[in-house]
């Protein structure tokens, strides 16, 4: 079947690239651009291990095809230092002990990113809403929780 | 996990997407949100030519209020329709249940046309095509009999949407559009009742908008699940009140949700209509809970609904 091309924003760099057209965007992620801090756990949605954000809503890219994403601005895990310095949620993870294994960790980030992009300072039970859509099978949710809050609560948090 | 092949084709007009699957003789399906077919596509429980997607289509995520409906986009997210501020001021039960749809972040993807639209459930039907094959099809899958009930040529599957529900209590409309023209219809007649095609839209047809009567409801939404985030519902019942007429709807057992109406709320009227629905909820062995257990909770989510609308929200 012939590829597609595809050209989107990915971490602030544009790319050009030719697709399968029944490719995920996480096969592209993490086949085509190395990018593997996304994950492929359940493969079926269920678990949010592949949650990247695009245009700002954080998706299940195991759930989206590489062609619908022409045009649109893609941020991952690997997006977030910026200068050499780590995210504040990067760093509020490293400090609340967040992570365990790791595999479920670039998921959490990225959807308590698109949280506080658009509420700065969201209360623990908006945290924990949210964050219910990410399945963690070893830390447990509370420090990872903690680990948002503490991120949310910093007045110099930089959005990006 | 790998997806089959198919080409990938972007509408960016009804007719557009409509043309698209003519041009692949029937052997496409619609792409909103994908939430629901991108998991079917993996586990090879379809398998089509064609893949047309639909979200560039502007029309379809239109939301407006006129002077005697709301028309819903099909492709509006279920994230964006919660927070739409008539929803929750006309259409409590409705917003309730799109809260308690899934997760957020399959909310934000998810679309208020596709949460309709989807697929029927079951433990023995949602696995892939190895673990099928080596059990042997299902009576939905085209086999000779169901897996679940031993011999019956029927399906037991489950209709998993919160928001149909919801939708029927409040008289919603549908209106799709095919390559036979347009239609709009009554939300439960979108519903076979037949396991192996579960919603009577013709080929090619598209649901383009939901309309519901813009007049204001009380109402609530009761859902069993054993997580509080991302379950489909076990049992989920639905009431909308408005002036005297009371619609309650039973979903998340078997292949259709099942409205009933009471005229008068009393605690007989409540009790006896309640014991009805128990008695025509006939959950089986495909869900994550017993059939037994979903069954008496027909009954108290029933009652636990209206209930809950009397005392003003509180349960």
């Amino acid at each position: 079947m012939r590829t597609m091309k595809v050209a989107f924003q990915i971490n602030n760099e544009k790319v050009t690239l030719q697709v399968r057209p029944y490719e995920t965007l996480l096969e592209t992620l993490r086949e085509r651009l190395s990018l593997t801090g996304a994950k492929e756990a359940c493969g079926l949605g269920s678990c949010g291990a592949c949650t990247v954000v695009v245009n700002g809503i954080p998706l299940r890219s195991c759930l989206v095809l590489a062609p619908e994403v022409d045009g649109a601005v893609v941020t991952t895990v690997e997006g977030l230092r910026q200068e050499g310095k780590l995210h504040s949620l990067q760093e509020a993870f490293m400090e609340k002990g967040a992570v365990q294994c790791g595999f479920c960790t670039s998921g959490m980030i990225m959807t308590a990113k698109a949280l506080l992009d658009r509420n700065k300072k969201p209360t623990r039970n908006e945290i924990i809403k949210t964050l219910s859509s990410n399945i963690c099978r070893c830390t447990g949710y509370k420090r990872i929780v903690e680990a948002v809050e503490e991120a949310g609560k910093k007045a110099t948090v930089v959005q990006r | 996990m790998i997806l089959p092949k198919f080409e990938y084709k972007r509408a960016q007009s009804i007719a557009e997407a409509i043309d698209f699957y003519t041009y692949f003789d029937g052997q496409a399906r619609y792409l909103a949100g994908g939430t629901d077919l991108i998991p079917l596509l993996k586990l090879r429980l379809s398998t089509p030519a064609a893949i047309i997607d639909l979200k560039q289509i502007k029309e379809l995520k239109t939301l407006s209020p006129g002077d005697r409906w709301l028309a819903i986009g099909a492709n509006v997210a279920l994230f964006d329709l919660k927070k739409y501020p008539l929803v929750k001021e006309y259409f409590p039960a409705l917003a309730e249940s799109l809260d308690r749809t899934s997760c957020e972040t399959l909310q934000m993807r998810g679309t208020i046309g596709g949460n309709i639209l989807q697929d029927t459930r079951c433990l023995l039907y949602n696995k892939s095509l190895e673990w099928r094959t080596a059990r042997g099809f299902c009576w939905k899958m085209g086999g000779q009999t169901c897996q679940v009930v031993p011999n019956a040529r029927a399906c037991f599957s489950n209709y998993g949407s919160d928001n149909a529900p919801s939708l029927l209590t409040l008289s919603a409309q549908v209106k799709l559009a095919g390559p036979g023209g347009e239609r709009t219809v009554k939300l439960e007649k979108i519903f076979s009742g037949n396991g192996r095609k579960p919603l009577a839209l013709k080929p090619g047809e598209i649901l383009t908008h939901i309309l519901i009567p813009l007049k204001k409801t009380k109402g609530t939404y009761e859902k069993l699940r054993v997580r509080d985030s991302m379950d489909y519902p076990l049992v989920g019942v639905a009431v909308s009140m408005k002036d005297s007429s009371t619609r309650v709807c039973v979903g998340g057992v078997g292949l259709s949700p099942r409205v009933y109406n009471l005229k008068n709320i009393n605690e007989n009227s409540v009790k006896d209509t309640a014991d009805q629905a128990v008695a025509e909820a006939k959950p089986v062995m495909n869900a994550a809970l017993s059939p037994v257990y979903r069954k008496k909770m027909v009954g108290v989510l029933f009652k636990r609904a209206i209930k809950k609308i009397q005392r003003g929200g509180a349960r």
